[in-house]
């Protein structure tokens, strides 16, 4: 796999009047990888994908695909294929008419496309469906159709947007790795949208978090689920407990903040901020137990007193809810056992404890 | 009570449309009296349209019928695609509304207000003249069958605008995205996405201004010359003749023709899908 890039966005911004749909994103993504704009719905990441694809000309900024100034190309001048939400197959042509019909206006020889479409039934399983029209099939099978009209073409680069949205959630679960070894087979780059966490995290080499217009934070799901920089990302990624405080002192790499009932300690992750500075802690909620007060906890855990309050039974996993004293709720959230519950009264005081180590700061 | 309101529009239906055109036929082969017809048996008025220059001006009017269903698609068509694709979703319906708005004036108003536009001295002649375009005023586009088929294409253009308006529901959105993404021109967009797709509502839409182009007495009457005649003008000829056997058989012979081709289109494209807009 070379280590091109294939996708390089530039202060890219678009706007619908006066609504900014996206603003200033930086953003590059390596040739033969699979990538994944995640974020909230309204955010714009459709909006991107469809500035990547040409569907959208840019208000501000560039895009260079494979390092030629895209910009303004219409979509069919792009090293691009797009999979769209659900349903978008030419409903008057069947399964093969529909995957090779990129190819008719190609030009190309009938045996040519009868062979390259033949491959690409294989490829994406509808090797047996070839006759079949559209209304006919499953939503999954519809979805690997457009996958079939795409790549089929044999682009460099293929946007997928939210492609498995319209499926029911056990498919979704099966689909997604299909297209993650699809990706690995075909080998090019794959930029996929989702608003879907679990999709994004089962495909992704690398992804992109975009929320209100903008690019919070790009890295790999361990990265961003395990160390998000942005409170956004933290917030936004898995169940966390956040906890908003200024900072009372900088020293050797750790970071003192009050919360205004209870101070941390944390690492500064690189990271330097000035006394004084408004700034979020958090840690993910599967990582804070909660304790009977009084039972004596190692030297790296973070303690802090609460009320418990209750416990919600959520099947793999169960949660817990205490209260801080500032009224803010804590989440601790741990696999569930099957043995009889150790039950706390709910108002009673309890400890949150979680290893230091595993605190993050974010700035913003 | 549920069931007879399913029951009310079959019998309306029955009553006054199936009822009428049966008899149609029936009295078709009635014998003709001075004033009116007796019951009987005879083909007499189908010999009458058959055997006659009556057959060659029903083919005829048959033939520029044709021509305005396709002058009327080459031109309505494509503003029906426009006003899908271009115009915003909320205005779409009141600019259809503009092109519906001709139909509220009376049809004989309408092709009336054609005659001070086409004639010798009219509209046109008047402005090519000033313009210098020609040196002669155009005769030919008046009280000519050339007349007849401006009229009914500008007669019935509004309507194809919205039959193709109507047709274009079949043709979702996305399919101009694929399109794009895919490259495909213009021309074959339209021939390999729009046509096949559009079919039912377009044919739909040719059949209603066929049918109107044949019926319309008021057309060659008012713009056609001497000669002009469609079914329509025939069987308000033979009813001023006092001939209703005639007037009778030249209906049923236009009902035959809306019923085949309503067939021939329902096998080739299954009308039912106009209802039926693709979800």
């Amino acid at each position: 796999m070379s280590q091109d890039i294939a996708v390089q966005v530039t202060d890219l911004s678009k706007n619908y009047g006066p609504v900014q749909a996206l603003r200033g994103v930086d953003l590059s993504i390596a040739a033969g990888e699979y990538f994944v704009l995640l974020g909230p719905s309204g955010g714009g990441k459709t909006t991107l994908l469809r500035l990547l694809g040409g569907f959208i000309r840019p208000s501000a900024g560039r895009i260079l695909l494979h390092g030629i100034d895209v910009s303004e190309q219409p979509p069919n001048h792009r090293p691009t294929s797009m999979v769209f939400q659900s349903f978008a197959l030419f409903p008057h042509m069947n399964v093969a008419q529909n995957i090779g019909y990129g190819l008719r206006l190609r030009k190309l020889p009938k045996v040519e496309i009868d062979e390259r479409v033949a491959a690409m039934l294989d490829l994406v399983g509808l090797g047996d469906l070839a006759d079949r029209m559209p209304h006919a099939l499953s939503g999954g099978q519809q979805q690997r159709v457009q996958l079939g009209r795409s790549l089929v073409l044999e682009t460099d680069i293929l946007l997928l947007d939210e492609p498995l949205a319209a499926l029911d959630a056990k498919l979704r679960k099966d689909m997604c790795l299909e297209l993650k070894h699809l990706q690995e087979q075909v080998g090019i780059t794959f930029v996929h949208v989702t608003h879907n966490q679990e999709e994004a995290m089962t495909v992704a080499d690398n992804m992109a978090i975009i929320a209100d217009g903008e690019l919070v934070e790009t890295g790999t799901a361990r990265d961003l689920y395990e160390n998000p920089r942005r409170r956004f990302t933290a917030d936004f990624i898995g169940e966390t407990n956040i906890f908003d405080g200024t900072v009372t002192g900088v020293n050797n790499g750790e970071v003192a903040v009050d919360l205004g009932f209870a101070a941390l300690t944390v690492d500064d992750n690189g990271q330097c901020p000035n006394v004084g500075t408004e700034v979020s802690v958090s840690i993910r909620s599967e990582l804070v137990q909660i304790l009977r007060s009084g039972i004596a906890v190692a030297a790296d855990q973070q303690t802090l007193t609460a009320n418990y309050g209750e416990a919600v039974y959520l099947g793999l996993a169960t949660s817990h809810v205490a209260a801080l004293p500032n009224g803010q709720a804590v989440v601790a959230r741990h696999v569930s056992t099957g043995l009889a519950l150790d039950v706390i009264a709910p108002g009673s005081s309890v400890e949150l404890a979680w290893p230091r180590s595993m605190m993050r700061l974010h700035l913003s | 009570m549920g069931k007879a309101l399913f029951l009310a529009p079959i019998v309306f239906m029955t009553l006054f449309f199936a009822l009428p055109l049966a008899l149609t036929v029936v009295w078709s082969v009635f014998e003709r009296t001075m004033f009116w017809m007796e019951p009987g048996f005879t083909l007499f008025a189908y010999e009458n349209f058959f055997f006659s220059a009556r057959l060659e001006n029903f083919l005829s009017s048959m033939w520029h019928s044709s021509i305005s269903v396709v002058v009327a698609f080459i031109f309505g068509f494509p503003v029906a695609v426009f006003v899908r694709r271009r115009i915003p979703q909320v205005a779409q319906h009141r600019v259809i509304l503009l092109f519906i708005l001709p139909f509220m004036v009376s049809e004989i108003i309408r092709i009336f207000a054609l005659r001070p536009v086409l004639q010798r001295t009219g509209l046109v002649n008047n402005v090519l003249l000033e313009l210098g375009v020609i040196t002669e005023p155009i005769t030919v586009i008046l009280y000519t069958p050339l007349g007849v088929i401006i009229g009914e294409v500008l007669s019935f253009l509004p309507f194809i605008v919205f039959a193709g308006f109507l047709a274009m529901e079949a043709v979702p959105k996305y399919i101009f995205e694929i399109c794009d993404d895919l490259g495909a021109p213009r021309h074959r967009v339209f021939i390999d996405v729009i046509l096949p797709l559009a079919a039912p509502g377009i044919f739909a839409g040719a059949v209603f201004i066929f049918v109107n182009g044949l019926g319309v007495a008021l057309l060659p009457n008012i713009l056609g010359g001497p000669g002009a005649v469609n079914a329509g003008l025939i069987a308000t000829q033979a009813i001023a003749a006092l001939d209703f056997p005639l007037a009778m058989a030249v209906s049923a012979i236009m009902m035959t023709t809306l019923l085949g081709l309503l067939y021939i289109g329902h096998r080739l494209f299954d009308l039912t899908r106009i209802l039926s807009p693709i979800n």
